[in-house]
């Protein structure tokens, strides 16, 4: 203070000089000694002049790979939540209207009316149907059909379609058969040789045939009843008079409950958990096929990864793209500082330009996501068979948040580090940014993806586990990426000149090029990733269900029909039938004692569509087995789920256990070779010479009952006692709706115990009609139709693979513009040095090789790396999240490096090119 | 209008802790033109810096209009060069996404004033610019680029000027030109003028004459041909 009064004193003059405001006018006059510091810097000002540098730095192209970063963040989880938002409600529509409902309760037995009633009591809407199956019988024929009584609320979900003529096209009606009505099936009515109008006997009552059905909302939901022939609706008013439904009848019962709003089924079934625990279960879409369940969960999971990783891969975009931003910011803001600015102000007009680039962003990046999803459902409308219900807002508000989170995270630290740049700049161009500021971005990035993947994921273990590997990930890349280009310059000493050149660049930039490898190393592994996992789900799904997957089963077919039916396909020109014997058997003991399974058996075998799991086990819980599929207890796969849930209601000691000290009946079957889709995992199969005595035994039945191979068993069959060895443990595709076993015996060993055959056949919608044909010829088998179940599958499926491409394609884009944001973020020092260095003479062709192999050796080296990560994360990630079986991707690891090399070289010689192109003065000045 | 007092700048370096400028001392009179001269590395240009308010100094004190630099934040420096100094540099240091116009009006309009487009056609019709104000900086020559930088240097009639080499960077004849148009309006506006330079020539325009060797004063000499503003 004391300096500053002496200073005042000794220089009166220079005070006077302040105050003059007008060129020339300047002269000493008499006012305070010392002005006030004050800032008069109005804030519309520093915003005017904040979006011309936002215009012209758009105009120059500096900030339109970070918009485009922006956009597509925006775009991909707008898109993408767009598109699965409506989607996942229109699946979960469809999934109501295959069940007729949006809960149902099943039961072989009926359900206490008190269940409906409470429903009732709830709001909820309720409807009742019974499945049994019966013969029909008019004036001049008879036959077996899939009998159904629904109550006049039935359907609660979607509509039955009628019609007048057989074959012909239906309409939608939403009530089934009045009173005094039945509705058949088309390929019934020739059978019974009837017309609408006419008469049938169902058991003891006559109805009068009203309607034609073309399709019914659960045709496929009601057990083995529903698929034994062709469908009979009646109305449940007219089931007494039939007389057909008797105490110990072998029918299916079901609940049927909907309601507009979810919470109020949520609480029913609730009440239900907790009133009939162990006795009765609502169950869902998701619950009852497993197949649509599992196609959808591992959907779900891939579009969560998929935009997790187009998410991700933005991020590093826009961090990249506003951190070369920002460091072309320095002298700026350097002179803006010394033009009197302040760092807050500085703040401010960098705060102002994210916000305005963020919200122009946001706008364009919701269009262009509700376009990138209209374009999906219009790829997808052919096979979209609900119409979408209309899209919320909160796809919106996700994308949105996302691109503030990606602002905030990835582009705000290092355009607000900037107010940390010292104004001495303008006299010294080495200084730089703190290294505090310098580092922070980093740190807001981390945490802004930590923050993203819970976001998305919800789920915290796969959070910390994303965020240890991808930490270990980084400090492996480090090391690796370090030595390798630590070790280049002996290689390049070797190597000409060019090679040279690209190696000192390359060991020169090291810090910077370990940075590129390891961004490079990322996304090439994303990329990876995605593109593997989605090829092994699309060919796992097209191997679970082929094109020519066959949809119909024919059940108790004796060793003499064999032949007959072959020939009868053969007329139809129908190929391909197999014929599976099968014959029921007991494990009785094993090594001579009792068996002793584990607990129960897996859910794969429990829920999956085998052939004879639940069958077996209906036998044991259900002992009054008095239905027409005599001894079919080999059923196709709906009913083997439906029987197992209802076995499980009447038995609580659940699938597979052992029953009074007992194991389960099984289906078995013989066979000379391994059947499609099992694999041996332990023991040999007994190929073509193969000796009676020996059995192949399912891995997870054999690990229930802690079988080893060299085991000797003992069955029960028919009342006799067989022994095998076992030989061999098989895993076995349970979803490929094929007829599976959980036991074959080698050839010899039952044959003569006298089995029944089973066989499948693949029947187009114009060729059912043979069915009544094949029925009339062969009365005593049973066909079940599983024809629809499958396209409705095949139809998810389809849905959810495109899905799955588009996100692909998603993530590609977004992986490209982080590869050229980060070619770019080196561009200026790479201009720099080559101008030099064509001013000293230095050819086109010498920079541009050299160009290239710097590239291509970062490329290479980020393509291994990344291959090597993509591979140790599709381990983890097919074995834990997609339940699929992990496989080396042999040709990855050529492709791999060579993708990596060849990408970047080209992208990094294309970015770069203009160096040779353009004067080097022109490309000084543009630098300096 | 200037004082420094034991000025002490020291840096540490690879080699150890180097002294760019000793305990320099001195004080500038409004309206004087002074130069400070001496050889690369003498700490010209860190006393420039130090003086502006761009840098502090590891010990001493910088007074700019009674304003003791030591005291403030970076901050408040800000704010006094906005309200106190002007700049011209050696390289310009113009924005180069603004046109020539848009630099000149940027720290008029930062200081809220509302004629900013109006007094910045002025000051480059005052250089000689007046045809080429919507060229950006890379359409303009060094000597043009230059005479921007001068007419945004006067253009918020800072009270003092701080010149770095102002004619590094341009060949002989056009340097002469700016230097006598960066005398005429350092005359016109009444500033104070501290000029950092090599060239004698452009030295003896100045009413004073400092000469640093290795971070010291060693000569502190007026220009008796030379009148103060």
């Amino acid at each position: 203070m004391s300096a500053m009064r002496t200073w005042q004193v000794s220089d009166a003059r220079e005070s006077a000089t302040l105050n003059s405001p007008a060129p020339g006018s300047a002269k000493p006059g008499s006012i305070k000694p010392v002005m006030p510091l004050t800032d008069h810097k109005p804030l519309s000002n520093l915003f005017r002049l904040a979006m011309r540098l936002l215009w012209r730095d758009w105009q120059s192209g500096e900030l339109r790979l970070l918009f485009f970063a922006l956009v597509m963040a925006v775009t991909s989880v707008t898109g993408i939540a767009l598109f699965t938002d409506r989607l996942e409600k229109a699946l979960l529509l469809e999934s109501a209207n295959m069940l007729a409902a949006d809960r149902v309760l099943g039961s072989g037995r009926q359900p206490p009316e008190a269940i409906l009633l409470e429903a009732q009591a709830r709001g909820l809407r309720t409807a009742t149907t019974l499945s049994f199956v019966s013969m029909a019988f008019s004036a001049s024929g008879n036959m077996l059909v899939a009998a159904k009584a629904v109550s006049n609320e039935y359907p609660l979900r979607g509509e039955i379609i009628v019609t007048k003529q057989a074959f012909t096209r239906g309409v939608p009606v939403l009530n089934g058969p009045p009173p005094g009505e039945v509705w058949l099936e088309s390929r019934a009515l020739p059978a019974l040789g009837i017309e609408v109008g006419d008469s049938v006997f169902v058991g003891e009552a006559e109805l009068r045939v009203g309607n034609i059905i073309i399709a019914e909302p659960d045709r496929q939901q009601g057990g083995m009843a529903d698929n034994a022939g062709p469908r009979l609706m009646l109305n449940m008013a007219d089931v007494d008079a039939t007389n057909v439904v008797q105490l110990g009848s072998r029918v299916s019962y079901r609940y049927l409950f909907a309601s507009d709003a979810a919470a109020p089924l949520d609480e029913f079934e609730q009440w239900v958990g907790a009133n009939y625990e162990d006795q009765y279960r609502l169950r869902n879409v998701r619950d009852e096929s497993a197949e649509i369940s599992d196609a959808l969960n591992k959907a779900e999971s891939f579009l969560l990864l998929g935009s997790l990783f187009a998410v991700l891969l933005a991020g590093v975009a826009i961090a990249l793209t506003a951190k070369r931003y920002s460091e072309r910011h320095f002298d700026y803001v350097a002179i803006l500082k010394t033009l009197g600015c302040t760092s807050s102000q500085i703040s401010f007009i960098y705060l102002s330009v994210q916000v305005v680039l963020g919200t122009i962003a946001i706008i364009v990046g919701s269009i262009l996501g509700w376009i990138v999803h209209q374009g999906i459902l219009q790829l997808l409308s052919s096979i979209l068979l609900v119409e979408l219900p209309p899209a919320g807002y909160q796809p919106f508000v996700i994308g949105s948040l996302t691109a503030i989170i990606c602002l905030l995270a990835f582009a705000l630290p290092p355009l607000l580090a900037l107010r940390e740049t010292p104004p001495l700049r303008v006299l010294r161009k080495d200084i730089g940014q703190q290294k505090f500021s310098a580092n922070l971005p980093y740190a807001f990035g981390i945490f802004g993806a930590i923050l993203l993947v819970f976001w998305y994921s919800q789920d915290f273990v796969l959070t910390t586990v994303l965020v240890v590997a991808v930490a270990g990930i980084a400090v492996l890349l480090s090391v690796v990426s370090w030595l390798l280009l630590h070790s280049s310059g002996s290689v390049g000493m070797k190597a000409g000149s060019a090679w040279k050149l690209a190696m000192t660049a390359a060991r020169r930039r090291r810090k910077q090029n370990i940075l590129q490898v390891m961004v490079f190393s990322v996304t090439i592994m994303s990329l990876l990733i995605l593109t593997l996992l989605r090829t092994d789900l699309i060919d796992d799904w097209q191997a679970q269900l082929p094109e020519n997957t066959p949809n119909h089963f024919m059940m108790n077919i004796s060793q003499s029909q064999i032949a007959g039916i072959e020939n009868f396909f053969a007329e139809k020109g129908i190929v391909g039938n197999t014929f599976f014997p099968l014959i029921s058997a007991r494990v009785t003991t094993v090594n001579g004692s009792q068996p002793d399974p584990q607990e129960a058996l897996g859910s794969d075998a429990e829920g999956g569509s085998l052939t004879e799991g639940g069958s077996s086990l209906d036998e044991e819980a259900d002992p009054a087995n008095a239905t027409p599929d005599a001894d079919g207890e080999a059923i196709a796969a709906t009913d083997a789920r439906t029987e197992v849930a209802d076995a499980t209601q009447e038995n609580a000691a659940g699938e597979g256990n052992a029953v009074g000290g007992r194991l389960s009946r099984r289906q078995v079957t013989w066979a000379e070779n391994v059947p499609a889709d099992n694999l041996i995992t332990a023991g040999t199969w007994w190929g073509q010479d193969s000796q009676p005595g020996y059995v192949s035994i399912e891995q997870e039945y054999a690990d229930w009952l802690d079988l080893e191979i060299g085991d000797q068993l003992e069955f029960e069959v028919n009342q006799q006692t067989i022994s095998a060895e076992v030989s061999s443990f098989r895993s076995v595709r349970w979803d490929n709706m094929q007829p599976n076993f959980f036991i074959i015996f080698s050839p010899g060993t039952i044959d003569h115990l006298g089995a029944t055959f089973l066989s499948t056949v693949l029947m187009e919608r114009e060729q059912k009609i043979f069915l009544n044909d094949l029925v009339r010829q062969f009365p005593t088998i049973v066909v079940f139709e599983i024809d629809a179940l499958i396209e409705q599958i095949q139809t998810i499926i389809a849905q959810v693979t495109s899905a799955i491409e588009l996100i692909s394609v998603l993530v590609l884009v977004c992986g490209g513009l982080v590869l050229l944001s980060c070619v770019n973020a080196t561009l200026d020092e790479r201009f720099h040095e080559n101008a030099i260095l064509r001013t000293l003479g230095a050819g086109k062709k010498l920079i541009l090789t050299s160009l290239f192999i710097e590239f291509a050796s970062i490329g290479a080296i980020a393509g291994v790396i990344a291959t090597l990560g993509a591979e140790g994360s599709l381990y983890y990630l097919q074995e834990q999240v997609f339940e699929q079986d992990f496989n080396f991707h042999y040709w990855v690891w050529l492709a791999g490096p060579m993708l990596g090399m060849l990408i970047i070289a080209g992208l990094g010689v294309y970015s770069t090119r203009q160096v040779v192109s353009i004067s080097p003065l022109n490309v000084l000045r543009r630098v300096v | 209008m200037i004082k420094t007092e034991n000025l002490l700048k020291r840096v540490n370096t690879s080699e150890g802790v180097l002294t760019i400028l000793n305990q320099v001392s001195l004080q500038i009179k409004p309206g004087e033109a002074v130069a400070i001269v001496g050889a690369s590395g003498s700490g010209k240009s860190t006393l420039l810096g130090l003086m502006a308010g761009l840098d502090s100094a590891t010990s001493g004190d910088v007074f700019l209009s009674g304003h003791s630099l030591a005291a403030m934040d970076e901050e408040q420096r800000a704010i006094l060069r906005g309200q106190l100094v002007g700049f011209v540099f050696q390289s310009f240091q113009l924005l180069p996404s603004l046109t020539a116009l848009e630099n000149v009006m940027l720290p008029i309009e930062l200081k809220g004033d509302p004629q900013a487009h109006a007094k910045a056609r002025q000051l480059l019709e005052r250089v000689g610019l007046d045809q080429r104000w919507h060229h950006y900086p890379n359409q303009l020559s060094g000597g043009e680029q230059q005479r921007v930088a001068i007419a945004r240097a006067f253009a918020t009639e800072a009270k003092i000027l701080f010149a770095d080499e102002p004619t590094g960077n341009l060949d002989t004849a056009t340097g002469a030109k700016v230097i006598d148009l960066l005398f005429a309006l350092n005359h016109e506006f009444a500033t104070t003028l501290v000029l950092v330079t090599h060239d004698e020539r452009l030295a003896e325009k100045c009413n004073r004459i400092i000469k640093l060797v290795a971070g010291e004063i060693v000569s502190d000499e007026r220009n008796e041909d030379v009148a103060s503003v």
